[in-house]
């Protein structure tokens, strides 16, 4: 056990080494070259490549380059280079801004999708079934901003309520109750979303693990011995289909930063998604690279704690 | 001599031993065609193919039937169907048969045009970026398959691709292609590239699963032992049998891509001018979302069929090709 | 079965828990919900972040919002655009002029005469009530007192770069032994002053003084230099206008610290300090001096007659005591930097700004919004408001969304958008013409755009209705002439050229070009062609391009198009004069100085007037407009000018763009009339078309009012 996971650890801490080497490489093929002015790119000034060149040593050898910058990051001294604060501590409230719209839609996510996928696993080819996989399709399909901007002007025009951002700018003054209450308000739009395509996909990969487990002798057997059929698929069917989403729970940690890229910038939410966002357009390199890793580290803690998760889980695998 | 003779002969019987390769289609058929929703995307996944290629027949030359680039900015954010007003015009700005099927933008260009234009390019984007995305897939889950056992070093190969492909996984993808898209001049062969090369690890993924059932299913081992050279063992006998679920994964992957091109675009990132794509079109056009929402609504819909189509396309092809789940049918 | 309930339960509960929020949110309705303040702030909605929050050393339209409201000028304009005082009580403008005594011209009546009899036969011309030239008797009379400068001594030093090599600067001496001088003190400024003067005391009294003679040179340079230094060290005539302006007693800054003249002096001098690289500098370069007499009182000293500089006194007026430079070391130590490269431009003051305007900073979050309180101790009595937000919102979208949901109380309606919204019952709304014109210019100097009939036809050939009404969505006025519309400067005499494509072909006929059997003009052989180009970016002028092309294609023109990008549009093209005609615009202010777009001294390359326009008689207008200090004088001479250019078309006037504003119909003036009683009235605009006008005294209302003339 303790062997298995210091192999994992070091494996995955290799893995980290080369995440950060490539893109480190990543910052450095923009444009061609760092050290030139691309002339196609306005937003390559010569300030930016001069400050480029500077803080990021580039009169020395590409490794030393490398161990500056990350010898930096771990000490926490990287600045961003818009406002000069800490890339570290700007990262940090940024997170807990996105928190609360992950903790929902994950919420909503793995609750709703089961109910949906089982039932329609057993009515397979029913009319619900059908349904529900053509709406899932539907929802995998939509673009997400299409969506937003759908639900935005219908609540908008509609309600005449204000969904932009994290609160309601200027309710400044307003009894405790009332800013919570408005701060779950724009929670809503967003995180339903975020959660509608999850559970669309979830609901899909339930519904085939179901199918798979269903055809198994046990549950032949348990129908057969007269339990209720909820019993059966809840308890014998759900179990033995539940693995693979062990894996599955622990990749849900990156969607902090990637799936939300776009809706964050259409609600204007100051969470990750968009600092990345906005690092790009402001050529912010500090930032874009630490998001990078940051990002690859939650993907290997993920993938770490669903490997657990499945030792955990699964009787069979003990090492 | 004799040895040699014989060897050709249990080679082309290789081939045969599988079922009869015109009822094995007329099986999957029976099961596709039992997919409605399938057959639907089929339909319209066929309809997009042709409306891009008559797209791009109508919109480029010198001298289009349908010109996405003419201006007219007398035309501003005419509702779809309007009439062009002709007094305003001159001949050759007219739009055929007078008529503005989708309306016009900000800036008088007709959206039934740019459309048409769109369907192409995003088709193209599609197309090309799973190719590159397939290509890489299937030689570096071919090799990891095949030649897994050899060493490198103190590595295997196998372990070697498969750490790549974990690296791979490791950056959230869409910021990692919207970095490398933002950094690098905007062009529409970059976006492909970039896209193509962002998600091949799925399929490499497959292959190398396949190819290590496969490898050692009694058909290889013998042509193995038959000494046929692992080029021809891979491409002529293996790929065939691998290349179901890759075509499932390329089908839902061009689905993807089209979404992510668009989504690109609306972050302002996407191909540039002059190509219209229907990611930019709905992109430029949300800004008039209150004033003309049809340059919000038409791409944003014409995505949603297309990218449906293609998923319920793909997941029909994943459920007949399936032999576990034909047999419960 | 439990797992199936909870499956099911949670995120029902969840969500319902959501769902139920909307009904503690504020709506557009309900505003107040959960925040009864929400009636007592203003929230404006903005593109872009502010810059620096001072007002000498800022340019952007962002920073001048926040500045308006904060800091407080000396004067500003009121609803008509007439002057009106905010930190002066009053002001007065006078003018003290000089010359210096011609030793060797001869005074009709008295020959070569010392400074005094020169003073007695002035002050007796001006008894003398029977003297019958009109001019000379108004310049007489505007006369207070005379006085005589004696000779004085004195040297002065500078520096010469040596032509051969630009690196040595030659030091040159020069003493000055300058003869003695008159002092006229007028009651008025006058800008004829010495031409009607000239008819007293000998038509070349003033032109034929020299004062290179009294120069001496050390070392000596050439006789041609000697006379330019002359001519500009002891001129035979200076006109110095003066404001004295007196304060308003008591008003206070932000901070509490009183506001006295010192304050005026020191805003000034920040200005003119080229360490602070003030964007503003160009504004008071004509400033001598400013004096303070006492603080209440400040003299400001004018080098010659320049009447728009009243104007600059409108900026916003720094608090000494904070920005001084003991104040500017203190920080400087404090932050461990160089006092010595330490200016203005760092201070944190620019983050922080202490005015005396109605409004008082309170928080500045970088790229979200800007929040400012009400001042109580506002000289004209606080505002309404307490307080004063201002959003920065980068996507117009979420501007116009976040007004719909009332979190945003204004809102600049965009052209395609006035149909709708101008009419929507929920709002008010108000709309007003710019200070600025779009024009297509024409290249003078070449040919065939010399001919005056060739520009006129160019104008009857373009349907500007049509322009008006498909690219700007009817968002614009015609305009003919090169005044801001809303000003009495422009002359509404003045009709628009009509659209009449068959009269400008007879004018063109006349001028030698005539339709050839392809239909294009022909004179001698020669096709009517041209480059008419414009800057790439702009779909307005784009559009406009597309059109004037069409327009001229249809009498016979053969017209060119070039789209070309701005840096090389105006650097390449556009500086050098190196075009046939253009499609551009200018933003103006409210002065009508029109010296650098008009005057022929103004063709150069890298000058404004790039079409060449060449007129005496504009030119001398010109000049008198910016010399007038006299508002019904500048009035007259303005509608002359507008009534040349306008004959001359060196321009197809083209339109003025309108904007649209909504805003919250909740929003009233609230005033309380001299018997204490409260009472709101409807938001009406001021005749220029701002609405804003009186913001001081705005306030919102849980519900909208009915007013009686609302019908």
């Amino acid at each position: 056990m303790l062997a298995f996971i210091s192999r994992s650890i070091i494996q995955k801490i290799i893995t980290l080494f080369f995440v950060s080497v490539v893109s480190f490489l990543i910052i450095h093929l923009a444009p061609g070259k760092p050290s030139q002015v691309d002339p196609l790119n306005p937003k390559f000034t010569p300030e930016v490549v001069e400050r480029f060149r500077k803080e990021f040593h580039l009169d020395k050898p590409l490794h030393v380059q490398y161990l500056y910058f990350y010898r930096d990051l771990f000490t926490g001294q990287t600045v961003s280079w818009k406002d000069n604060q800490s890339v570290l501590n700007k990262i940090w409230e940024r997170f807990l801004n996105s928190l609360p719209l992950f903790i929902v839609g994950t919420i909503l996510t793995w609750t709703l999708s089961f109910p949906i996928g089982i039932r329609s696993a057993i009515f397979r080819g029913h009319i619900y079934d059908r349904s529900t996989t053509f709406f899932s399709y539907l929802m995998i399909s939509i673009p997400g901003f299409f969506f937003a901007y759908i639900l935005i002007i219908f609540v908008v025009t509609r309600f005449h309520v204000p969904v932009i951002g994290m609160e309601t700018f200027g309710l400044g003054d307003a009894p405790i109750p009332h800013v919570l209450m408005d701060r779950i308000w724009h929670l809503l739009l967003p995180s339903i979303l975020g959660a509608t395509g999850g559970i669309a996909v979830l609901s899909r990969y339930v519904r085939s693990q179901m199918l798979e487990v269903e055809g198994q002798e046990y549950i032949r057997t348990a129908k057969a011995k007269g339990l209720p059929p909820e019993l059966v698929h809840y308890k014998h069917a759900l179990r033995n289909a539940l693995l693979p989403f062990v894996t599955m729970f622990g990749l849900i940690l990156p969607g902090l930063i990637g799936g939300s890229v776009i809706i964050e910038s259409i609600f204007s939410w100051p969470g990750m998604g968009r600092m990345a966002y906005e690092a790009i357009l402001a050529r912010d390199y500090p930032v874009i690279l630490t998001v990078n890793f940051v990002s690859a580290v939650l993907v290997l803690v993920g993938t770490f704690i669903s490997d657990i998760l499945y030792l955990v889980v699964d009787p069979r695998i003990r090492l | 001599m004799n040895l040699e003779k014989k060897t050709s002969q249990p080679d082309f019987q290789l081939e045969r031993p599988m079922a009869p390769k015109s009822s094995q289609i007329k099986e999957f058929w029976l099961v596709f065609s039992n997919n409605r929703l399938a057959i639907g995307g089929m339909i319209i996944f066929i309809l997009f193919f042709c409306s891009a290629l008559l797209g791009l027949f109508l919109t480029s030359g010198p001298d289009p039937i349908f010109d996405p680039a003419q201006i007219r900015l007398q035309e501003k954010l005419r509702p779809p169907l309007a009439k062009a007003n002709l007094d305003t015009l001159r001949p050759e700005e007219v739009p055929r048969m007078g008529i503005y099927f989708f309306g016009t933008d900000d800036l008088g260009r007709d959206v039934f045009a740019r459309m048409l234009q769109g369907a192409w390019v995003s088709l193209t984007v599609g197309f090309v970026a799973v190719g590159i995305a397939i290509l890489i897939g299937i030689f570096m889950g071919g090799i990891a398959g095949y030649f897994g056992q050899h060493y490198l070093g103190a590595v295997s190969i196998d372990t070697l691709i498969m750490r790549i492909v974990d690296i791979m996984l490791c950056f959230p993808s869409f910021f990692l292609i919207l970095t490398v898209v933002a950094l690098l001049p905007a062009s529409i062969y970059n976006i492909m590239i970039v896209i193509g090369l962002t998600s091949w690890m799925g399929t490499t993924r497959f292959v190398r699963a396949e190819f290590l059932s496969l490898r050692e299913q009694d058909f290889v081992v013998a042509a193995r032992a038959l000494g046929v050279n692992n080029f021809r063992i891979i491409f002529r006998h293996m790929m065939p049998n691998a290349i179901a679920p890759v075509l499932v994964s390329a089908t839902i992957g061009i689905a993807t891509a089209i979404l992510t091109e668009a989504g690109l675009s609306f972050l302002g990132f996407g191909v540039p001018p002059p190509h219209a794509t229907w990611g930019n079109i709905l992109s430029d056009g949300k800004r008039f979302i209150f004033d003309a929402p049809w340059l919000t609504f038409i791409p944003g819909i014409a995505i949603l069929i297309v990218v449906l189509s293609f998923n319920l396309f793909g997941e029909g092809l994943r459920d007949s090709l399936n032999p576990k789940l034909r047999q419960r049918r | 079965m439990t797992v199936r309930r909870v499956l099911i339960l949670v995120p029902t509960l969840l969500l319902l828990i959501l769902l139920q929020s909307y009904f503690w949110v504020p709506t557009y309705e309900q505003q107040t919900r959960g925040n009864p303040n929400r009636l007592n702030e203003y929230i404006a909605g903005s593109i872009g972040d502010a810059g620096l929050l001072n007002p000498i050393l800022s340019a952007d339209s962002a920073s001048s919002d926040i500045e308006s409201m904060v800091f407080e000028g000396l004067i500003d304009r009121d609803e008509e655009l007439r002057f009106r005082g905010r930190l002066v009580t009053s002001w007065e403008i006078y003018e003290e002029a000089f010359f210096f005594i011609n030793e060797s011209a001869k005074i009709p009546g008295l020959g070569v005469s010392d400074p005094q009899t020169v003073v007695d036969f002035i002050k007796k011309a001006q008894k003398t009530e029977t003297i019958d030239i009109p001019n000379l008797q108004d310049t007489l009379a505007n006369i207070v007192s005379i006085q005589v400068l004696p000779p004085h001594e004195f040297s002065i030093t500078r520096k010469v770069q040596d032509p051969k090599d630009k690196s040595e600067n030659t030091t040159i001496e020069i003493n000055v032994a300058a003869p003695a001088e008159i002092k006229l003190t007028l009651k008025h400024v006058d800008q004829n002053l010495f031409e009607n003067l000239a008819q007293l005391l000998g038509k070349d009294y003033f032109n034929s003084f020299s004062g290179t003679k009294y120069l001496s040179f050390h070392p000596q340079v050439e006789t041609k230099k000697m006379d330019t230094y002359a001519r500009e060290i002891i001129p035979a005539t200076k006109h110095n206008p003066i404001l004295l302006f007196h304060l308003r007693p008591n008003v206070k800054f932000h901070d509490g610290h009183v506001f006295d003249a010192y304050d005026v002096k020191f805003t000034y001098e920040s200005i003119i300090n080229p360490k602070n690289l003030s964007p503003r500098i160009a504004d008071y370069e004509p400033v001598k001096d400013v004096e303070v007499l006492d603080p209440q009182t400040v003299k400001i000293v004018y080098k010659r007659l320049y009447s728009p500089a009243i104007g600059t006194w409108s900026i916003g007026i720094l608090p000494e005591h904070l920005l001084n430079s003991l104040a500017l070391k203190k920080e400087a130590h404090h932050h461990g930097v160089d006092a010595g490269t330490f200016t203005m431009r760092q201070s944190s003051f620019n983050r922080n700004p202490i005015g005396c305007g109605p409004f008082k900073f309170n928080q500045w979050k970088s790229d979200q919004y800007i929040a400012l309180d009400r001042f109580d101790d506002y000289w004209e009595g606080p505002p309404n408001y307490n307080r004063y937000v201002y959003r920065i919102i980068p996507d117009l979208l979420t501007q116009e969304m976040e007004f719909y949901a009332g979190t945003i109380d204004s809102y600049n309606v965009q052209p395609h958008q006035v149909g709708r919204l101008s009419t929507d019952p929920r709002f008010q709304n108000f709309s007003g013409t710019s200070f600025g014109y779009t024009y297509i210019g024409y290249n003078m100097r070449r040919e065939p755009f010399d001919d005056i009939r060739i520009r006129k036809a160019l104008s009857m050939a373009i349907d500007v209705d049509k322009i008006i009404d498909y690219v700007l969505y009817g968002q614009g006025e015609r305009i003919t002439g090169p005044f801001i519309k809303q000003t009495d400067y422009y002359n509404h005499n003045i009709q628009p050229i009509a659209y009449d494509p068959k009269g400008a072909l007879k004018l063109l006929a006349k001028a030698g070009w005539n339709r050839n059997r392809a239909g294009w003009l022909e004179k001698n052989g020669k096709k009517f062609q041209f480059t008419l180009i414009t800057n790439s970016g702009n779909d307005l002028r784009k559009a406009i391009l597309a059109v004037a092309q069409d327009a001229w294609k249809k009498i016979g023109i053969d017209v060119r198009t070039d789209l070309l990008e701005w840096s090389v549009f105006i650097q390449e093209r556009v500086d050098k004069a190196d075009f046939d005609a253009l499609i551009l615009g200018w933003q103006m202010g409210i002065e009508p100085d029109l010296f650098q777009i008009w005057h022929s001294s103004q063709t150069n390359p890298y000058q404004l007037n790039f079409v060449g326009f060449k007129n005496e008689e504009a030119d001398d207008l010109i000049v008198k407009i910016r010399q007038e200090y006299n508002h019904d004088k500048q009035v007259r001479y303005c509608h002359q000018l507008h009534e040349i250019i306008a004959g001359q078309q060196p321009y197809t006037f083209l339109y003025v763009g309108k904007w649209t504003s909504i805003l919250d119909k909740r929003i009233v003036i609230k005033e309380i009339d001299s018997n204490g009683h409260l009472y709101y009235q409807k938001i009406k605009p001021t005749l220029t078309g701002s609405y804003s006008f009186h913001f001081n005294k705005w306030i919102k209302l849980p519900e909208a009012p009915h007013f009686m003339d609302e019908g």
